[in-house]
């Protein structure tokens, strides 16, 4: 295929999957491979060899690299693939790294400022030390502290955390406090999920096997209820199911999801949503690395969405944001009238309280929030 | 011809026993089929011909044989297998003079090869009783034997032993149905009387009559008259099963075959009928044979509302080929429009609710299968109910009768003790114990067709290792304590989920089922009570949990089609499930409440 004849003319958002981890989690169900087993440099020159399979005709709208473990690279290795892609895409106004706690320095942290990251996510996982523990991950919440300061000193300003809750073990009262140390580093977003049992992790074949005892649904519901409550009293938006942000600090990344808008994703199991098409990438990096080297596109699986389907996608993503889906937009997009659509569950779900509309809006009510994929399914599909 | 020479007959046999190889071997001894066809077991087979597009299903084969140098034509009529169908079995042995009995020598009597031998003795027919397969090791035709002459009163001696299989005993089989199997009666120049034992729909033409004629003639162009209805019709085709459908100018006295009539509608032909001529009337119609009753009825419900009408159609196609299945649209406040169904048996149900399925691609959301009842009002009037929402208001009421039934096991001596226990539970209750071998016993039993109604039969197999068999017949209703069991899902009692019951078992079964109930519900958002009413008594009540989590944490740019793949999973699991107020209720609910099964 030629070079460059993907042209991107509208501001896109750009997602980078870095597809290695210094070792791998045994909860976590994201493509990556232990580091050491891997030519880096190699693998990373496909990912800019797969970039230029487009022309980006104006900046990217926002870029993420993500993961994997983007820190675990070696400093000069993940700075010139940066360098790299800014040369490609430009500089966005929102260019965000995972980060975890353990694999950055403050000079780290300064370089990738200056490079044009200007968002930090950190995979903090938790911040106690017995839910640490269990999650076996190698670092004490005292290490998340010091990162956060570092990264604010290098003159970022915005700083997420990513938690997990409902872990085996854990009890209401000790989540409730690691979430109190995250507010007190005074960071600008959080992201808080449930541990969840993904199809093939060891995490879920210990459970299937009895040697690990998921925490009760009851105790995971007031989990997620404390972190609702307790950032709204820290002055923290909850915008989307599980993310919550300071005033003008949602991740605008990630709003591409819900908003169901295009993105390009680039790396080993990424996936992009071009013109309607969900494109997933090749996962396994050896083949990935061969088919882009062959100049071939690096995809595993192409899906068009047809209209419906496209409505169904816009809806379940979009009913994910607390302000909900917006329905003249939705209309202007789609060609459906949400309200005709899905008149059955809307009507259902509106006489239980557990959706509302109003100005302009379809939403799911708070009710709703914790229990959101027993009503989202009946938006899933239009019959 | 006279009708000296014609020997009519059907073979009655349990299934397996050996009745369609007995059959292909006797096509083959007078040369109805080739040995080439042997093994196609042609009789069994619906769709024996294929003639023009068309499939016809074989009710009979005549046969030329000569025997002693004299030609005689046999016309074997076949019996259905099925054992719910025995009442068949009395349409097959109303158009011949004889029976075959066909005991397998492994197995021995069976309780339907019992009940449809008395048929066939209290018809005066002349009974053969065979004994098959006699080539097996494990045969034993002497304890069979002996079980024919103490059941049927059939001298042992009498028994033919043969093999199907190997032919071995055939021949001589055949040579006694013609010396002991009685003539018909020779009435060729009385008026016409032709008795309709079967009938088929085929769809280019029409309805096919299978008939069996007792007193005259019938040929082509003929005008004739049915007696039941009085509709006239012109005799466009007369035919024999050779087995192949082969055309003649008439047939006689004492003959059976099949007559096509322009009929353009199966229910405009009467199973039973008497077909006459126009012209020159018989003037009493055959006695016929006794109807069939339905015994089960069941709610059907398109699980979407918009397949009512492809309900609607895919009844009437079904009930084209089966009158004895019926069918009147029904409202159910909790399941909206539906049909309430009349079936022979259980059987008969599940074949119907499997080609609706299969065949018409229609999910269907069934009411557990009832019985009907006689309810007598306080003012003296009689009135059968086959739902319990027609149960009128208690106050009205006087009495309630539920049907009985003539219940015969065969079983062999060791499990009787298990079966006196089931049958004890099932309110049924023991009329005579008869040795009919060492080894296997008979035992009559009262019951209450409701108690047997559903998965009787399975549990018989089940504890008494498939051995046991069974048969049923009507007796009559009769007065019992019965009451009306309702279920309240979130309140609101759910007409599909009543039952009718005796009151002894009423408590116990209703807690029972409201566990089955709270099992079969999903959870939903909110909580939901489940509640059992005795005669308009709360008397228990479970609650189903409300979800309390229920989300994917994580929705990224990665995750959306698989994401959204499980949320269709989701939604489609809420699809085969019935509406009722707020509540999901999945078919399997409607059933669950009546499997008795412990767990
Ligand atoms: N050994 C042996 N097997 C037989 C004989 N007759 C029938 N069978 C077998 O018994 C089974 C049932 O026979 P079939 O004629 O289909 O029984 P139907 O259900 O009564 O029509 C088949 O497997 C036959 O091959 C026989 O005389 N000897
Ligand atoms: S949780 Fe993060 S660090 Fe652990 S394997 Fe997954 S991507 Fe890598």
């Amino acid at each position: 295929m030629k070079h460059g004849n993907i042209i991107i003319s509208q501001p896109t958002a750009l997602y980078i999957h870095i597809p290695f981890c210094e070792r791998k989690c045994f909860y976590c169900d994201f493509y990556s491979e232990p580091l050491k087993n891997h030519d880096v440099p190699k693998t990373l020159g496909a990912m800019l060899a797969e970039f230029d399979r487009y022309k980006f005709e104006s900046p990217a709208k926002t870029i993420y690299i993500g993961g994997g473990s983007p820190s675990c690279l070696l400093a000069e290795n993940l700075l010139h693939f940066i360098d790299e892609i800014t040369r490609r895409t430009g500089k966005a106004k929102e260019f965000t790294i995972e980060v975890n706690p353990g694999q950055t320095n403050p000079a780290l942290l300064n370089k990738l400022y200056a490079a044009g990251v200007n968002r930090l996510s950190i995979g903090a996982q938790s911040l106690c030390k017995k839910d640490i523990e269990f999650l076996r991950r190698d670092y004490q919440s005292a290490t998340v502290t010091r990162l956060v300061n570092a990264a604010k000193k290098a003159g970022f300003d915005n700083i997420s955390i990513d938690l997990i809750f409902a872990v085996p073990g854990s009890n209401l009262r000790r989540w409730k406090r690691g979430l109190q140390k995250a507010v007190s580093m005074n960071i600008d977003h959080i992201s808080a999920y449930a541990l969840s049992y993904e199809h093939g992790t060891a995490l879920t074949k210990m459970r299937d096997a009895g040697l690990v005892k998921p925490v009760s649904e009851n105790l995971d519901r007031q989990m997620y209820e404390a972190v609702i409550d307790m950032l709204a009293a820290a002055g923290f938006e909850h915008y989307e199911i599980s993310n919550f942000a300071k005033p003008h600090k949602q991740c605008r990344h990630n709003l591409t999801y819900w908003n169901n808008e295009e993105y390009i994703g680039i790396g080993p199991s990424a996936t992009s949503h071009l013109q309607r098409r969900r494109i997933t990438n090749i996962r396994d990096i050896h083949d990935y690395c061969k088919a882009v080297e062959a100049g071939k596109a690096p995809v595993e699986e192409c899906i068009e969405s047809d209209e419906r389907n496209f409505a169904c996608e816009t809806a379940v993503l979009g009913l994910r944001k607390i302000c909900g889906l917006n329905l003249a937009k939705f209309h202007e997009r789609t060609g459906f009238d949400a309200l005709k659509m899905f008149a059955e569950p809307v009507k259902k779900y509106r006489q239980l309280n557990l959706i509302e509309v109003s100005n302009g809006r379809l939403k799911l009510t708070r009710a709703a929030l914790p229990i959101a994929n027993s009503i989202l399914c009946d938006f899933a599909g239009a019959d | 011809m006279g009708t000296e020479n014609i020997r009519n007959f059907c073979i009655i046999a349990h299934i397996d026993h050996g009745k369609s190889t007995l059959a292909d071997r006797i096509m083959l001894l007078t040369g109805a089929v080739t040995p080439r066809e042997f093994h196609e077991q042609l009789l069994d087979d619906m769709d024996i011909e294929r003639e023009r597009g068309i499939t016809i299903k074989a009710s009979s084969v005549t046969m030329n044989y000569n025997y002693n140098g004299k030609d005689y034509m046999l016309n074997l009529i076949d019996t259905p297998g099925h054992v719910d169908f025995s009442y068949e079995v009395s349409r097959s042995m109303a158009a011949c003079e004889g029976a075959l009995l066909l005991v397998d020598a492994t197995q021995g009597v069976q309780a339907q090869t019992v009940a449809n031998a008395y048929l066939a003795i209290n018809s005066n027919h002349e009974i053969i009783p065979v004994i098959n397969k006699i080539d097996l090791p494990a045969a034993q035709p002497d304890v069979v034997a002996q079980e024919i002459e103490h059941i049927l009163g059939i001298p042992a001696g009498q028994c033919f032993k043969i093999s199907g299989k190997t032919g071995e005993g055939v021949e001589e089989l055949l040579h006694a149905v013609i010396e002991f199997l009685p003539t018909p009666e020779d009435k060729s120049s009385d008026p016409t009387a032709a008795l309709i034992y079967d009938s088929h729909f085929d769809g280019y033409r029409g309805v096919i009559c299978y008939v069996r004629l007792f007193a005259g003639s019938l040929k082509c162009g003929q005008k004739i008259k049915m007696m039941a209805t009085g509709s006239t019709y012109l005799v466009t085709e007369l035919g024999k099963f050779t087995p192949r459908m082969s055309k003649v100018d008439g047939l006689g006295a004492g003959e059976v075959g099949y007559l096509i009539a322009n009929i353009k509608r199966l229910a405009d032909v009467t199973i039973g009928d008497t077909i006459t001529l126009e012209n020159n009337p018989a003037t009493h119609p055959l006695p016929g044979y006794k109807k069939p009753m339905q015994m089960v009825f069941s709610d059907f419900y398109p699980a979407n509302n918009t397949q009512y009408e492809k309900m609607r159609q895919a009844f009437e196609k079904l009930a084209l080929n089966d009158t004895s299945f019926s069918f009147f649209p029904q409202n159910s406040p909790a399941l909206g429009f539906g049909f309430r169904c009349g079936f022979l048996g259980m059987l008969h149900m599940e074949i119907i609710q499997e080609r609706l399925e299969r065949e018409n691609d229609i999910e269907i959301v069934q009411t557990a299968p009832t019985v009907s009842y006689e309810v007598v009002k306080k003012d003296g009037t009689v009135e059968i109910i086959d739902s319990p929402s027609q149960l009128p208001d208690t106050s009205h009421i006087e009495e309630l009768r539920e049907p009985f039934v003539k219940l015969e096991i065969i079983c062999p001596t060791d499990c009787i003790g298990n079966i006196m226990k089931l049958s004890e539970a099932r309110r049924c209750r023991l009329i005579r114990t008869d040795y009919i071998s060492a080894t296997r016993v008979l035992m009559e039993y009262k019951a209450p067709l409701a108690e047997i109604v559903y998965d009787f039969y399975d549990q018989l197999k089940g504890i008494s290792s498939g051995y046991a068999t069974m048969d049923y017949e009507f007796i009559g209703f009769e007065a019992s304590n019965l009451v009306k069991i309702d279920f309240l899902i979130n309140g609101k009692p759910v007409d599909a989920l009543a039952m009718i019951i005796h009151r002894d078992n009423a408590e116990p079964r209703g807690r029972k089922m409201l566990i089955k109930l709270r099992k079969a519900i999903p959870r939903h958002q909110f909580e939901i009570p489940l509640q059992v009413a005795i005669g308009g008594k709360i008397i228990a009540r479970e609650t189903i949990k409300g979800f309390r989590k229920d989300v994917t944490a994580k929705l990224y740019g990665g995750d959306v089609t698989r994401k959204m793949k499980l949320l269709k999973k989701q939604k489609e699991g809420k699809k085969r499930m019935k509406s009722i107020g707020n509540v999901s209720v999945p078919q399997e609910a409607f059933m669950s409440i009546l499997d008795n099964s412990e767990e």
